[in-house]
């Protein structure tokens, strides 16, 4: 009693400072990727590979809000901030999982918005929290209250524009980007003054006719050309680089209305964080025609290349291929396939595909592998510095593309068609682990399904994924050995984190529209 | 409370009437080229996953037979398509896409809407005996909650499926295996082999229903193997039944509609 009442005082004293936030701080998670990096790695190893299958829950959270949570939690100062689908948002109290304080807002009426009304999370800079909301408005807020401190048009939702990315933190600044690709925007990544909510930048993920690469479009259909950003980016400040990947262009698999390499789309970009100029770009998929956004988080890593220490960003692509450059320059390291690829037959020595004819989508359907979903989607990876292995989900199977034309009109769908399963084919998926130096596969945990979550790994030797069928499972981050797993009753979509709280580590998971927390039964140690 | 009990009901009916005022009763794009054109893609990544590219059935109802289950007008696809339909996995579209939207998609489903061309040869009631004699349809099929719970519900088939893709259904039921509907087999550690229907199937564990109606849960982990496979445990019909009897139970399945009898 007296320490909770210490601890609650403690709680109000700080509470009435501006938040220290130290992503290097193992006790909380103060950003989508715990680091500016995107590795999703905690140091914590009070759960470990030794005493995981005593994992049990310790409170659950009902958001009582339609659709399943996509969100990366933030958690510092006793509390949770977790951002729900619909424009909902709330502040979950450590102690017992009851709500703190809960931000909404209705949603305009009569809009379409493409792949679900969902968000991916809070951003934090000192007392502020940072989330978009859907109608592409991106807000400021007081973390202690939920109080919106601005509020920021980004650009117009009817153009198709939508926002569901988990705002960056750079600097002073807070830098997000719109989804819209299938409903033909041009696609943008901002950055907006912390304190103000003032555009500084921005950037077209479509080159237009002012930008050379504005030749790899013909005539006009860089104003529909895609390139969403829907994905955290990820930041180097040593480089002062922001990277983002770029989704696909637009309309999705008819290629014949967008001849070219369509550049920015289906990239990792490296921008200035400071003009938000470009200083290099890699297209991982010129002139997709399969929907491969290449959105997947691009995370930074040191490997060694040819024996020597390069500084790397790593993204595992939906194209099949998992991708290393140097961060710096945007120079191609390798690209490894990690699951069947029928589109291409080789990577060249420049990073750019030898295509396989007859891959394209067609009027009577054409089967290609990977499926549209990719080899891996969007789900968030993981970099554990302790195994020095990477780590991300896995769809293995193809699909069939079908192609059709389409006329564009502004805020309808834009995507020229659809994809249909195989019949007899059902996809399935993994958890694999890979050496990023090089791209090996060193170990893959097989699911009869595609796995739907993002992952954490922890100091105590575990990595932690989700199911569509609900399983929460912890393996271990060297072989891929199942530990634990925990049946949470609701498709496990987003990623999990790790924190201290009053001595004991917990490991939280949204699962369905529940937010689950775990830690070890007993006493804090 | 009397008087705030008769306030919200007020309140109710004008919101009622607001809300009756506000729903079009007319299509404004009535067989519009455009609002086809403008539809069709809209149904391909919208209701194709279940209603079939070609709007033919699947999980969801054929919608190119020009009946519907909700109603046979403009309006009352309006309404399912805005609204969704209560009791089943149809969501509500009008706040995600729109009034316009919901219109220019009834317009596209009109255009490739016809009245089902198949001739019907079979007698009702011979189909309605061997379904459930001879065919013994009712140890894994239900009508009206009455029958097994092997197979899909048939209480609106005829409602759901073209009398081609029954037919299909009948004589090879491989040809389109409704979803969640595979075969599992189990082995025990001791040998045992159990072999039923889907009901769930994960990384860990499987449920499945034996021909007998037993319902089995297994960890992976404690069996010596679980599989799934593609298939259905129906057996094909193409040689049990002649094809008078084919056409007569063609005729009777195609009377469940789902309606009160």
């Amino acid at each position: 009693m007296t320490k909770r009442l210490t601890l609650g005082l403690l709680f109000i004293a700080a509470a009435s400072y501006a938040a220290d936030l130290n992503e290097k701080d193992p006790n909380t998670w103060t950003a989508y990727g715990k680091n500016s990096y995107g590795w999703r790695y905690s140091d914590l190893k009070q759960i470990n590979t030794l005493n995981v299958t005593q994992l049990a829950p310790k409170w659950m959270f009902q958001s009582d809000v339609a659709g399943k949570f996509e969100a990366s939690p933030l958690v510092y100062d006793g509390l949770m901030y977790l951002t729900a689908p619909s424009n909902h948002a709330f502040a979950l109290d450590l102690l017992t999982g009851r709500v703190a304080w809960h931000y909404f807002k209705k949603l305009p009426r009569g809009v379409d918005i493409c792949c679900g009304q969902v968000n991916r999370g809070f951003a934090a800079m000192g007392d502020k929290l940072f989330k978009v909301n859907l109608e592409d408005t991106l807000i400021a807020m007081d973390a202690k209250t939920g109080a919106v401190l601005w509020e920021t048009t980004i650009d117009d939702i009817k153009k198709g524009f939508s926002a569901t990315v988990a705002p960056l933190v750079a600097k002073n600044l807070v830098i997000v980007g719109l989804a819209g690709a299938e409903f033909g925007v041009r696609g943008i990544i901002d950055a907006y003054d912390a304190n103000t909510g003032k555009r500084v930048w921005r950037f077209y993920t479509v080159a237009g006719p002012e930008d050379a690469a504005g030749k790899t479009w013909s005539g006009d259909a860089y104003q529909r050309g895609g390139g969403s950003i829907w994905v955290p980016g990820t930041y180097d400040p040593e480089l002062n680089l922001v990277y983002f990947g770029t989704g696909n262009p637009g309309p999705d698999l008819d290629g014949s209305v967008r001849p070219g390499d369509n550049l920015y789309t289906c990239s990792v970009v490296a921008l200035d964080a400071d003009t938000g100029k470009l200083k290099w770009h890699f297209q991982m998929t010129p002139h997709d025609v399969h929907d491969w956004d290449s959105v997947a988080d691009p995370v930074l890593i040191d490997v060694n290349h040819e024996g020597k220490k390069v500084k790397a960003v790593v993204q595992a692509n939906r194209n099949g291929f998992l991708y290393a450059l140097d961060r710096a320059t945007g120079k191609f390291l390798y690209a490894k396939a990690y699951t069947k690829v029928d589109w291409t037959d080789g990577i060249g020595p420049d990073g750019r595909p030898h295509l396989v004819t007859g891959k394209e989508p067609s009027e009577q359907g054409t089967i290609t592998c990977p499926g549209m979903g990719g080899g891996h989607n969007w789900q968030a990876t993981t970099f554990s510095p302790q195994s020095g292995l990477y780590y991300f989900t896995t769809t293995e199977g193809c699909q069939i593309y079908y192609k059709t034309s389409q006329e564009y009109h502004e805020g309808v769908q834009y995507q020229a068609s659809t994809t249909g399963a195989v019949p007899g084919e059902p996809n399935t998926g993994s958890v694999v682990a890979v050496d990023p130096n090089n791209g090996t596969v060193k170990w893959k945990f097989p699911t009869v399904t595609p796995p739907t979550s993002g992952l954490l790994a922890v100091g105590g030797g575990l990595i932690f994924s989700g199911d569509r069928e609900g399983y929460f499972i912890a393996l271990d981050a060297k072989t891929g050995k199942v530990l634990w797993k925990f049946q949470t009753g609701g498709t496990v979509i987003a990623p999990p984190v790790s924190y201290m709280f009053e001595g004991k580590q917990y490991i939280a998971v949204a699962a369905g529209a529940s937010m689950i927390t775990f830690t070890l039964p007993g006493p804090a140690h | 409370m009397r008087r705030l009990m008769r306030k919200r009901c007020l309140l109710g009916l004008v919101v009622a009437a607001v809300c009756a005022a506000q729903t079009p009763k007319t299509n404004p794009f009535a067989n519009d080229p455009k609002a086809i054109g403008d539809g069709k893609p809209m149904f391909s990544l919208r209701c194709a996953p279940c209603h079939g590219r070609n709007a033919d059935g699947g999980r969801a109802p054929d919608l190119t037979r020009g009946t519907y289950s909700v109603g046979d007008t403009d309006e009352d696809l309006y309404t399912v398509i805005a609204e969704g339909a209560a009791g089943t996995e149809m969501p509500d579209f009008l706040s995600r896409i729109g009034s316009d939207h919901v219109w220019r998609l009834v317009t596209f489903i009109r255009s490739i809407s016809k009245r089902d061309s198949t001739q019907m040869h079979g007698n009702v009631e011979n189909g309605k005996a061997l379904y459930a004699g001879k065919g013994q349809c009712s140890q894994c099929h239900a009508i009206s909650g009455q029958g097994g719970r092997m197979g899909p519900d048939l209480t609106r088939v005829g409602r759901q499926r073209s009398l081609k893709y029954l037919s299909e259904s009948l004589t090879d039921p491989n040809a389109d295996l409704t979803p969640g509907f595979n075969t599992i087999t189990v082995v025990t550690k001791t040998g045992k082999k159990i072999v039923g229907v889907q009901k769930n199937f994960d990384t860990f564990s499987a449920q499945l229903i034996d021909m007998s109606g037993n319902y089995y849960s297994f960890m992976t982990s404690d069996v010596a193997s679980v599989t799934r496979e593609y298939k259905s445990l129906m057996p094909a019909y193409k040689t049990t039944f002649n094809e008078t009897q084919l056409n007569d139970l063609l005729a009777y399945l195609s009377t469940l509609r789902g309606e009160a009898k």
